[in-house]
């Protein structure tokens, strides 16, 4: 799987940009030239020599308030990403063969999800589990997970009722040999592309609860946290929101291209084109507007 | 409609072996409660070992719900089903993988393109279901090369994916799948349709010679003609009930029930128009009424 | 089931007995194709005529050429698919000098087409009556009103049990066979003079194809329709067939009435077919019951 990722340009691509920015996560906050929290007396500067990207409206430096920002941003997004998964996909899954009881709970929950407005109930559990990053995004995971309960159900929906699966039922295969053997390969494609979108909305979820002065509390800095008070002094520094943007969007773009690479290397959609072509030479573009009684 | 087929094959005639397969007054319903269909009447059928017993209808002639409820897929509402002398009737689920992992019963489907996952390479689908019962993957495999070559393509399949082969091909590993566990029963549903004249003609061959190794076959599908160069007896099933049955000479060459006479003036055959389009009307019209 | 009138139909009424004399309504010449991406000759010279009210039945397993040909007579090959030498003739017009414009007006009107899989050229949310209806406004110019009771009279001429019905429904209420019907009813809704069916039965139940079959039969007798037949099964083409050829890799291997083919071939893959066929038809069992 790995290796035909790889043989993908785009597969790589996107490898390498992860890469670089798990890197920064890890990394980042020990490059920081300058103290991210120190205020100066040069309040939104140019670039220059002492701060490579500027200062902020404080004077702070806006490439160590990046590079320490990067890892509370990454690991937030991530968490949010990583709970959603767990909490939706993996009930997604067992809801096609845990039977009729499970099904039905999970789908109300679900529903429940949904229907919960969002900022209330980040309060809400902020006031009971207390004030914290960690907290704020196991909220928005659970939050989010109804798009993985979703998906991954939906994908085990349309494999469950396949001829394979029946036939390793037939077999005498139990429900565990069925989900790792035939499910798991069919699910992890939407699974993924879900992942890099839930990762890309963290990194403004983690930032507009800062705002709201929920989980990462300010001055501490984040990537979304950059972004937001950035804008908020366009007019003297217009160019200030690109880096953290720039960021931002990088990571998302290469999670949404390995979510691609991942879907065209497993994906059943290009393996049957593949079958088409070869078993039917004779019969080309069946799509082909044909003129059933000249209607055109 | 006519007796049910009972009759016991020829070639069992002294000593009567216990049947395969037993299915006495089978009803199937479909559907939720209010909005229930019935998709079998008091369908009976015995297969005796070694025995090919070939089910003709058409679309919407519980044909697959047959083959489905034989192996445990759809309950039945009413009537008993006996494999291998096991009421499996009343069996739970786990009754049902118990019986299903001794792989007595097999299944081929229609459609080879979607019987076999296309994730999985040959290998892992010809012995899944040997690894399904704890049988190691060393062995398996080699089992899994000597079916190949009962079944005519070459080992080298083995390492391929299913979209790789073609249809003929990918059938031919659904035959072998089945055999894989030496099942005494193995239905078949339509397992020729799909496929162009040549590849249907090597595929009959095949069931042809696994008949004389001593697998029952229960052979559904509505080419009579493909039923009929293969079975030893034939039913013929409408609308959810066996309305004639007996060997495929009798069936084909004097059949009785109006629809196995219109199927029979339906089939086209090398001499042209068999039945001419007059009479075909006519029995159509009769079985409307 | 009532019977219409001939004159119910679109189209011309051709005298009942049509000679093979008659000039024919579609000449195929020498037509080879050529696949212009990889420079390759698919299909090698192919040729029939065909007059009013025959048909002409071309048999081969996929691959052939033969939907090829077929695609080339209604000239929508493929893109990048063209044909490279030949000539076919619609009409007495030599197709290749003709117009866009010129197709649009031709096709449905003189030749038409019926396929496999008649869901896929059926819009599904839409009525089929409804789409049977604007064939023959666009086509014939029919005003809404007169264009809905042809319709229902083309759904009664294909042999649909309650055509004000099946009018108002949509594909998906539908069978197999009965979709294949409607598709078969807008093909000749603006009378074209020839209809081509490609694996036009293949996926339908035995019974189910005799009536299609028939029903092809009927409409050739009564209006002089002229029929191309493509099919991978031998007996399709022999029941309907008065010319038959026999396809395999772009070649036209065998070709000849009908009776000639089956009763006399030449060509070892046509052996081979009929051999398939009598070992798993129904002819073995037919043939004993004749002769006692």
């Amino acid at each position: 799987m790995v290796r035909r990722i790889l043989g993908l340009t785009t597969g790589r691509i996107a490898v390498a940009i992860l890469t670089v920015i798990a890197l920064l996560a890890v990394l980042g906050p020990l490059f920081a030239p300058q103290d991210p929290l120190a205020t100066s007396d040069h309040p939104l500067a140019g670039t220059s020599g002492s701060h490579w990207l500027g200062t902020d409206y404080l004077g702070r430096d806006v490439l160590s308030r990046l590079l320490d920002g990067s890892r509370v941003s990454v690991l937030g997004s991530l968490e949010v990403a990583v709970t959603a998964l767990v909490v939706g996909a993996v009930p997604g899954i067992l809801s096609v063969y845990l039977g009729r009881a499970f099904e039905w709970v999970t789908l109300r929950l679900v529903d429940t999800l949904v229907a919960l407005p969002f900022l209330l109930f980040a309060v809400a559990v902020i006031a009971l589990l207390g004030n914290g990053l960690t907290q704020a995004m196991l909220v928005t995971g659970v939050l989010v997970s109804p798009l993985f309960y979703r998906v991954s159900r939906a994908a085990t929906l349309s494999v469950a009722r396949s001829q394979y699966v029946e036939a390793a039922i037939i077999s005498g295969a139990s429900i565990g040999w069925i989900v790792r053997r035939h499910v798991w390969a069919k699910v992890l494609p939407p699974i993924a592309v879900a992942f890099a979108q839930t990762v890309g909305v963290g990194f403004v979820i983690v930032s507009s609860l800062t705002f709201l002065g929920i989980g990462v509390q300010p001055p501490e800095p984040t990537w979304g946290g950059l972004l937001a008070s950035d804008l908020g002094y366009l007019g003297q520094k217009p160019w200030a929101p690109v880096a953290p943007a720039l960021l931002i969007m990088a990571t998302v773009w290469a999670g949404n291209l390995l979510a691609d690479a991942i879907r065209d290397v497993s994906g059943e959609a290009g393996r049957a084109l593949i079958d088409a072509r070869r078993a039917r030479p004779d019969r080309l573009d069946k799509t082909d507007p044909a003129p059933a009684g000249g209607t055109r | 409609m006519t007796r049910p087929p009972h009759t016991p094959p020829a070639a069992g005639a002294e000593e009567n072996p216990p049947p395969v397969l037993e299915v006495t007054g089978l009803d199937v319903h479909y559907g939720p409660r209010r909005r229930r269909r019935q998709a079998l009447h008091g369908v009976s059928l015995s297969v005796a070992p070694a025995e090919t017993v070939g089910i003709i209808g058409e679309t919407g002639s519980g044909k697959s719900t047959l083959a489905r409820a034989v192996l445990g897929l759809v309950p039945a509402s009413a009537g008993s089903i006996l494999i291998d002398g096991e009421n499996v009737t009343a069996h739970r689920d786990r009754q049902w993988r118990a019986l299903r992992r001794r792989g007595v019963v097999q299944y081929v489907f229609q459609d080879p393109l979607r019987s076999l996952d296309p994730d999985l390479t040959i290998e892992d689908s010809l012995v899944e279901p040997l690894l399904v019962r704890g049988v190691a993957r060393q062995e398996a495999v080699g089992r899994a090369r000597t079916l190949l070559d009962r079944v005519r393509l070459s080992d080298g399949l083995l390492t391929r994916l299913p979209g790789e082969l073609s249809g003929g091909q990918r059938q031919r590993v659904a035959v072998a799948r089945a055999l894989i566990t030496e099942p005494r029963l193995v239905v078949l549903d339509e397992p020729v349709s799909a496929l162009d004249s040549a590849n249907r003609v090597q595929i009959l061959e095949i069931l042809k010679e696994l008949g004389a190794s001593g697998v029952a076959l229960v052979f559904i599908s509505h080419d009579l003609g493909s039923v009929a160069g293969v079975a030893d007896r034939v039913a013929v099933l409408y609308r959810g009930e066996l309305v004639e049955s007996g060997t495929a000479r009798d069936v084909v060459g004097s059949p009785r029930h109006a629809y196995t006479r219109l199927l029979v003036g339906s089939a086209p055959t090398l001499r042209g128009a068999r039945t001419d389009r007059a009479r075909r009307a006519e029995l159509r019209e009769l079985l409307d009424a | 089931m009532t019977r219409p009138s001939a004159d119910l139909l679109p189209g011309r009424t051709a005298p009942a007995g049509p000679s093979a004399s008659a000039s024919p309504v579609l000449s195929v010449r020498d037509v080879r194709i050529t696949d212009r991406a990889s420079g390759r000759e698919i299909v090698h010279g192919v040729s029939f005529d065909l007059p009013p009210g025959r048909t002409v039945g071309i048999v081969g397993e996929s691959g052939s050429g033969k939907t090829l040909t077929c695609r080339a007579t209604l000239g929508i090959l493929p893109p990048h698919f063209e044909v490279s030498d030949g000539t076919i003739e619609i009409d007495g017009t030599d197709i290749s000098t003709l117009t866009p414009a010129r197709w649009t007006e031709l096709r449905g009107a003189t030749i038409s087409a019926v396929f496999q899989d008649p869901a896929s050229y059926l819009n599904p949310s839409v009525r089929v009556g409804a789409q049977i209806a604007e064939v023959l406004r666009v086509k014939r110019g029919l005003k809404r009103r007169e264009a809905r009771e042809r319709a229902v009279e083309l759904l009664r001429a294909v042999h649909l049990r309650d055509p004000e019905l099946v009018y108002a429904q949509y594909t998906y209420e539908l069978s197999g066979g009965m979709l294949q019907r409607v598709l078969i009813a807008a093909a000749i809704a603006a009378g074209p003079r020839i209809l081509i069916a490609d694996e036009a039965t293949t996926a339908l139940d035995v019974t189910v194809q005799a009536e299609i079959l028939d029903l092809l039969a009927d409409l050739r007798e009564r209006t002089g329709l002229a029929l191309v037949v493509v099919s991978h099964d031998l007996a399709v083409v022999a029941q309907l067939c008065d010319e038959v050829l026999v396809m395999r890799g772009g070649e036209v291997l065998e070709q000849g009435p009908t009776r000639t083919v089956l009763g006399a071939p030449r060509h070892d893959y046509t052996k081979l077919l009929i051999a398939e066929h009598e070992q798993y038809g129904l002819e073995k069992f037919l043939d004993l019951k004749e002769t006692p």
